[in-house]
């Protein structure tokens, strides 16, 4: 796989993972732009291209957005100026940006998205599969293959410049955790300025030279319409697409795959072929398991077995001709593949079978789906898989005499019955507030917990927020969780630690769901189906209400009766501590770093109740746990809000020991004097009247905001530091803005 | 660069395989990554850095693998290994709950804090053949200011036989607001050592790997959409001790005015024995030892109900120095 050139470039050996190695990709292509929003196993990825522009080492355009569609947004309207754009996601992150994907290829915008692959699945699950990268067959982007960290490297610089002249976004696809957070000694250019060469003029540059055929708004001299209304036409947009990619296939990926050689001494193929052409049994697998099957085929042959593997380079443009030479002769081929089509053959063995029919080969195709949700793919895994070849049909397991069967899986025990260890919750137990004028915490220590026994980190917030707010909380409770920390720590299958229904739809729509739900609730009460006092609760981190902001205050405009509970706890804390527009400016997150040309966050925190202020729903309210018994009325105030048919928003302010570096012990009396300086206000909007829960001023407590942040932890700690005193000045002026705006509201009889 | 290296297992393919298995927030793996720099450019090795990831929180167990071969051996399987030639515990007691003989070869190393003998630990871990080598690394650690990792780490580089020397130079470079710590930490390890090595005596058959789950649920009766019978399938159920810091808060009943503070603040409130309206103690199987019911419950004139344990308890949930 290496060759030697007099064209070969500088080059130093670099030390990292997967992700870091395309960071380093993308600082090495001289990106213009590019438009982020965090997902594991990929968010490292915008972390690391963070760091180096909080850095000062790179000047391209770096936008956190609020969800992965307005990421690619973002990255669309960069590539309609003309830049050199970037992405990066996995996993339900590509799916919310579907439908910008096929946007962006019509409208013929290079760009390269990075995919570190991961399962698409309910019940969640974060690690490896490729049904996210499955999806995009048919989306006219080209998809390269990376099946190490050198390759995940090397296949951003190749795919930017066969994109950038074809004029088709291209998909770099590198396997989540295997490949993403698997640290790997590969080789780096040493100079930027030889990837820069390699890659040729930047688009803005082509265009306004007249060189390139892509159009660009800022290209006022030739003013185009991007993106018109077509009817009939349309047809032929989809004959252009497919001549780009018959073009990228013949002439332009062979030729830039030869001259990437030449400069880095590292050969890649359209399809990789490893072991013995001639062998009977042969094996067709993507990226990492491909990778590990070599291992098998190399200790087989020192057996003297001879069998064949093949490692398809390139998705699309599908190189069928290159695949179909590549199995050579073998009667059985089994192909591996990370996803599967339920009710139909899987998506390589249709595309395998269909090449080989064109030449007349009528091999036999075995058909195993392996390691999706990240189960890992091994030597003795390809081992297993070839003697499996070998002997198909003839094994005795019933299950594995199948042509298309699943590998890695296992049965169970039917009989399996464990005793019952949770009585459900009686309603009768929980209507101790409907006896109380006020909230008495004696008296509520009697409410039955509704989740308890979880595997959140000590010291967390969000349980700690969630059962004092449930103490207000009379009668059956249904609790709807957006994805975070909250749901991930409390529901790890086989065992939940909730012992009252409860959900999980997506990162962004329990609202809505929320809404499909008590619209039900509603209809079986009316049918006499349905008899339960049943409250409906969301919870959602900070970050869930960026990215369902809109279904929020669409649920809010609805007035639809169920409480929105959001836990802020400033970040993106299940993904790995990156920014939230809820975060404090100038905090440090992993995505938005202090350096010599960034003071960490870049905006003020989001006010999303004043957001909500203007929907008018009934009730809206900010609380924390600092004042207990506060928090508890408002419970009981949002139930009644709820059960008289409105909706009801509140924020409770979180702690989160881990990414913040908080001692836990310390985490109360953080919020206290978050709550003190005035950060989180203890307020309620009650049908559009505002009133002031807690005045600090009024009872002498009233603290600067550095005092606040120097309470909370290692990641808040620069800010009370003086080199920060400018923009703690601005923080100060601003938060005390607020909270003279929210005096006069709350003094007066009309806000 | 050193050509007279010599790694001292090599499996099938040239790799010398080591498993660190730690809890979430020991540094396990920033000491993996570190180990791996350390053979890249000090010895021109080849390899991996793999772990085992998943949602990382606070307490819960990681398995950190570092996989050494010569360059140009290629480098190719993803994920930690299943066959290590080094087992690296960074908690006895992880010992049996994650069975970590699971594909341990013949004549490992195995290097364990703890305060127990090395034969003691052999007996836990039933291991084959090997070396056991125990140290208090949680001592060493405390005593150096300086993090588990250190001692650990430092016990693994001898016991690869990297340069001490140069060892010290890049752990000194990679932290070098902790270097004093850390060199003190890496200084006493090898030190404080006991060690034991034990012939296939066959009191303990090797153990092949498995994967560590519960395969009693699969495709034949795995409830609708992936669901879980909150009753029978609860947490409530489960040990649930590793994801704490091990402490537990000390309650005293007659201190108690009953002001139902703790119960607010703490992250999970069955964790507080609240019986008819009065606080009755911990629950240790549930709480998880952060001290914020510590931290918030009053003194007053009967005293203080919820207090520290031990100072260590108070140094680690409150970073203060005691």
């Amino acid at each position: 796989m290496t060759t030697t050139s007099d064209k070969i470039k500088s080059q130093v050996r670099w030390l990292g993972n997967g992700n870091e190695a395309v960071a380093q990709a993308v600082l090495h292509c001289c990106y213009d732009g590019e438009g982020y929003y965090p997902i594991t196993p990929s968010s490292e990825v915008g972390e690391e291209v963070a760091k180096a522009i909080a850095a000062g080492k790179t000047d391209m355009k770096y936008v956190i957005g609020t969800s992965e569609l307005a990421a690619i947004g973002i990255c669309t309207g960069m590539a309609l100026a003309g830049g050199r754009v970037v992405d990066v996601t996995s996993a339900q992150g590509l799916l919310l940006k579907y439908e910008e994907l096929s946007t962006v290829s019509g409208l013929g915008l290079p760009m390269v998205l990075n995919l570190s692959t991961r399962e698409i699945n309910a019940p969640l699950n974060i690690k490896n599969g490729h049904s996210d990268l499955m999806t995009m067959l048919g989306t006219g982007w080209l998809i390269f293959m990376a099946p190490t960290v050198q390759a995940a490297y090397d296949m951003n610089i190749i795919a930017l410049k066969v994109a950038e002249e074809v004029l088709l976004p291209a998909v770099v696809a590198y396997d989540g955790f295997h490949t993403s957070h698997a640290n790997r000694r590969i080789q780096v250019f040493e100079n930027t300025q030889d990837v820069q060469e390699f890659l040729g003029e930047k688009p803005i540059d082509r265009i306004l030279s007249g060189k390139s055929k892509q159009c660009s708004v800022v290209d006022t001299k030739n003013p185009k319409t991007m993106g018109p209304y077509m009817n009939d036409d349309l047809m032929n947009t989809k004959v252009v697409m497919e001549q780009k990619m018959e073009h990228a296939l013949n002439v332009v990926i062979p030729r830039v795959l030869k001259e990437f050689a030449e400069i880095s001494g590292r050969e890649y193929g359209l399809v990789q072929q490893y072991g013995d052409k001639n062998a009977a049994t042969c094996m067709v697998a993507l990226n990492t398991a491909g990778e590990a099957a070599k291992d098998a085929v190399d200790l087989l042959d020192r057996k003297d077995e001879k069998v064949n593997l093949v490692i398809p380079m390139l998705l699309r443009p599908w190189p069928e001709n290159q695949i179909s030479d590549a199995v050579g002769a073998a009667k059985k081929i089994l192909v591996a593949e990370r996803a599967t089509q339920y009710g139909a053959n899987n998506f390589m063995a249709n595309e395998l079978g269909a090449a080989l029919q064109k030449k007349g080969n009528n091999a036999k195709i075995i058909q195993r789906t392996y390691g999706m949700g990240g189960l890992n793919f091994r030597l003795d895994d390809a081992l297993y898989l070839y003697d499996l070849i070998k002997k198909w049909p003839n094994v005795e397991d019933e299950n594995e005499k199948r042509e298309k069967w699943y590998y890695g899986v296992w049965a169970g025990d039917p009989s399996y019955n464990p005793p019952v260890v949770v009585e459900p919750i009686k309603t009768e137990d929980c209507s101790i507030n409907a006896k109380l004028e006020r909230p008495n915490l004696k008296e509520l220590s009697k409410m039955p917990n509704r989740i308890e026994k979880h595997a959140a980190c000590p010291g967390c917030g969000i349980f700690a927020n969630i059962n004092l707010f449930l103490r207000g909380i009379d009668g059956q409770v249904i609790l709807l969780f957006n994805t975070g920390c909250g749901m991930v720590t409390a529901t790890g299958f086989p065992y939940t630690s909730f012992k009252v229904p409860y959900a999980h739809n997506l990162f962004h729509n329990a609202s809505s769901t929320a809404t499909g739900i008590v619209e039900m609730i509603d209809k079986f009460k009316k049918d006499n189906k349905v008899s339960d006092d049943i409250t409906v609760i969301c919870v959602s981190g900070d970050g869930g209400d960026d990215i369902g902001m809109d279904q929020v205050i669409a649920a809010a405009l609805r007035n639809d009766p169920f409480i929105f509970m959001e836990y802020d706890n400033k970040g993106y804390m299940n993904t790995g501590a990156q920014m939230c527009y809820s975060g404090f400016k100038g905090q440090k997150n992993s995505n938005a770093h202090v350096g010599p040309n960034q003071q960490g966050k870049l905006t003020h925190h989001k006010d999303i109740i004043e957001i909500l202020r203007g929907t008018y729903a009934p009730y809206l309210f900010q609380a924390a746990e600092s004042q207990p018994i506060d928090m508890i009325r408002k419970a009981r105030r949002a139930q009644q809000i709820v059960r008289e048919g409105g909706f009801a928003f509140g924020k409770v302010f979180s702690t989160c020991p881990l990414n913040w570096g908080l001692e836990e012990a310390r985490c109360p009396q953080a919020v206290a004097k978050v709550v003190d300086a005035c950060l989180h206000p203890l307020y309620e909007i009650d049908h559009g009247k505002t009133t002031l829960n807690y005045n600090p001023e009024e009872k002498g407590k009233k603290i600067a905001v550095t005092e606040a942040f120097a309470s909370m932890g290692a990641g808040f700690a620069h800010l009370a530091k003086p080199n920060f005193a400018t923009l703690m000045e601005e923080t100060q002026k601003h938060v005390d803005y607020r909270w003279e705006r929210l005096k006069a509201m709350s003094g007066s009889t009309v806000l | 660069m050193s050509q007279d290296y010599r790694l001292p297992y090599k499996d099938d393919l040239g790799f010398c395989n080591i498993i660190f298995s730690a809890i979430g927030g020991e540094g396990a793996n920033m000491a993996a990554k570190l180990l791996f720099k350390l053979g890249v450019e000090m010895f021109d090795l080849d390899g991996g850095y793999d772990a085992k990831y998943g949602s990382e929180k606070k307490g819960t167990p990681t398995d950190v693998s570092v996989r050494f071969c010569d360059y140009g051996t290629p480098v190719r399987s993803a994920g930690p290994t299943t066959q290590p030639h080094f087992l690296v515990a960074f908690r006895e007691f992880l010992i049996r709950p994650l069975s970590l003989n699971r594909g341990l070869q013949a004549n490992a190393t195995v290097i364990v804090n703890s305060t127990k003998s090395p034969e003691e630990v052999r007996d836990i871990l039933q291991l084959n053949s090997g070396t056991v080598i125990c140290l208090d690394a949680t001592d060493i650690a405390a005593k150096t200011h300086s993090r588990l990792n250190m001692p650990m780490m430092a016990m693994l580089c001898y016991e690869l036989k990297f340069d001490p020397e140069k060892v010290k130079e890049k752990v000194a470079k990679q932290w070098p607001k902790v270097a004093q710590a850390n060199l003190a930490a890496f200084d006493a390890a090898v030190a404080q050592s006991k060690r034991a090595t034990f012939k296939d005596d066959g009191k303990y058959p090797l153990v092949s790997f498995t994967e560590h789950r519960d395969e009693r649920i699969g495709y034949l009766n795995m409830p609708e959409g992936g669901a879980i019978d909150a009753t029978r399938f609860s947490t409530i159920g489960k040990n649930n001790r590793l994801s704490g810091t091990g402490f537990f808060p000390k309650f005293e009943q007659a201190s108690c005015i009953t002001c139902g503070m703790c119960m607010t603040v703490c992250s999970d409130p069955g964790s507080l024995k609240w019986v008819d309206g009065k606080m009755t103690g911990i629950d240790e199987n549930y709480c998880k030892g952060c001290m914020r019911c510590v931290a918030i419950c009053p003194s007053h004139k009967k005293g203080k109900a919820l207090q520290f344990p031990c100072p260590e308890a108070e140094a680690l949930t409150t970073g203060k120095k005691v």
